[in-house]
């Protein structure tokens, strides 16, 4: 598990896992960004949270995605971003089992753009909500010395030292 | 953990120590940052400000999730109607099966409000066993939608095999017999 853990490659592979994951939380934030009464919609047909909850939900959540997605893609406290993704990641699992589990046929909302006919929810939509929660908690534990504006920073400082 | 220093021999409980210490407390941090950028950018910015709280419950409409299964097209012409092996049903309205029917078929009217009954389904089950046919065909009413299909595909549904409806309905299946669906027929035999 040592050898694991030091393996000498993580921080290029965890670089290639960062651009994918932060790709898809910037493909999956800007239509919610900029329609958040629509993913207000989308967040109330899952019919988990309160009505209270759901318009701040919808507001709050895609900048959090946007923000996981900038601190991802450059590499500035990418572990941090690891862990957004990765709570966000949890959370959608969470409503998507529960929406299967009640029978409901309804658009996934996690591209808001696309509706019922292009993104309906299902066991593969799961299934890849998984993958990307193991991509994020990969970069969490195993990127620690995430190449990009943290290790610039690091460089520079070590430079003028 | 400061970038350069010599990781040592870390296992992976230590790294995940690590990583809890290092990205929680930053994480949280990111969070609050976005929830009071959202709020301002909703308050100040955006065109459309949606209210904190939503004011009256959402109108969603989610369809129901449907139990049909699947059902293949037959032609009104196609042998298989008139073989011993076939089991047919009628899902047009009483009435109008009494005023005609395709000889030895069973009425069982489609209601697109309610779904068929599941004693009617298990009898429906049961008497196609004693019957020993090898398929089923439904036949309705021919319009769009036809309840032969919505029907067959109900049937089917229900874990009944060979399931087939005829496309066009009952009048395509009188204009191969030669025969009418109106009251201008009598009824030709009985069901099963």
């Amino acid at each position: 598990m040592r050898a694991l853990a030091e393996w000498r490659w993580h921080p290029r592979l965890a670089l290639v896992a960062r651009l994918y994951l932060g790709y898809v939380f910037l493909a999956a934030c800007w239509h919610k960004l900029l329609h958040p009464a629509a993913f207000a919609l989308d967040v109330a047909t899952y019919g988990i949270l309160p009505l209270g909850l759901v318009n701040l939900t919808a507001l709050v959540l895609p900048w959090v995605e946007l923000a996981a997605a900038a601190m991802l893609i450059a590499g500035w406290r990418a572990r941090a971003g690891a862990v957004l993704a990765a709570a966000m990641m949890v959370v959608f699992i969470a409503a998507l089992a529960a929406a299967l589990a009640q029978g409901l046929d309804i658009a996934c909302g996690c591209f808001a753009s696309q509706g019922l006919e292009e993104d309906p929810i299902s066991g593969r939509t799961v299934l890849r909500d998984l993958g990307w929660l193991a991509t994020a908690l990969y970069v969490w534990l195993y990127d620690r010395r995430p190449l990009g504006v943290d290790a610039w920073l690091e460089r520079r400082r070590r430079g003028y030292a | 953990m400061a970038h350069g220093d010599d990781p040592g021999g870390v296992t992976v409980g230590e790294l995940g120590r690590e990583a809890v210490a290092e990205s929680l407390p930053r994480a949280l941090r990111a969070l609050g940052a976005c929830a009071v950028i959202a709020l301002a950018v909703n308050a100040w910015l955006h065109p459309e400000p949606l209210p904190l709280v939503a004011e009256r419950e959402y109108e969603v409409l989610v369809p129901c999730p449907e139990s049909g299964g699947e059902a293949a097209p037959l032609d009104a012409a196609d042998a298989r109607l008139t073989s011993s092996a076939t089991y047919v049903v009628d899902a047009r309205a009483a009435a109008r099966y009494s005023a005609w029917h395709l000889p030895g078929s069973r009425s069982i009217p489609y209601d697109y409000l309610e779904p068929t009954p599941p004693d009617t389904l298990c009898d429906l089950a049961q008497s196609i066993a004693r019957s020993r046919a090898r398929q089923v065909v439904v036949y309705g009413d021919g319009d769009a939608p036809d309840t032969g299909q919505l029907l067959a595909r109900e049937i089917s549904g229900h874990g009944i095999r060979n399931v087939f409806y005829v496309r066009g309905g009952a009048p395509a299946l009188s204009a191969s017999t030669g025969g009418g669906t109106g009251t201008e027929h009598e009824t030709r035999a009985g069901a099963p």
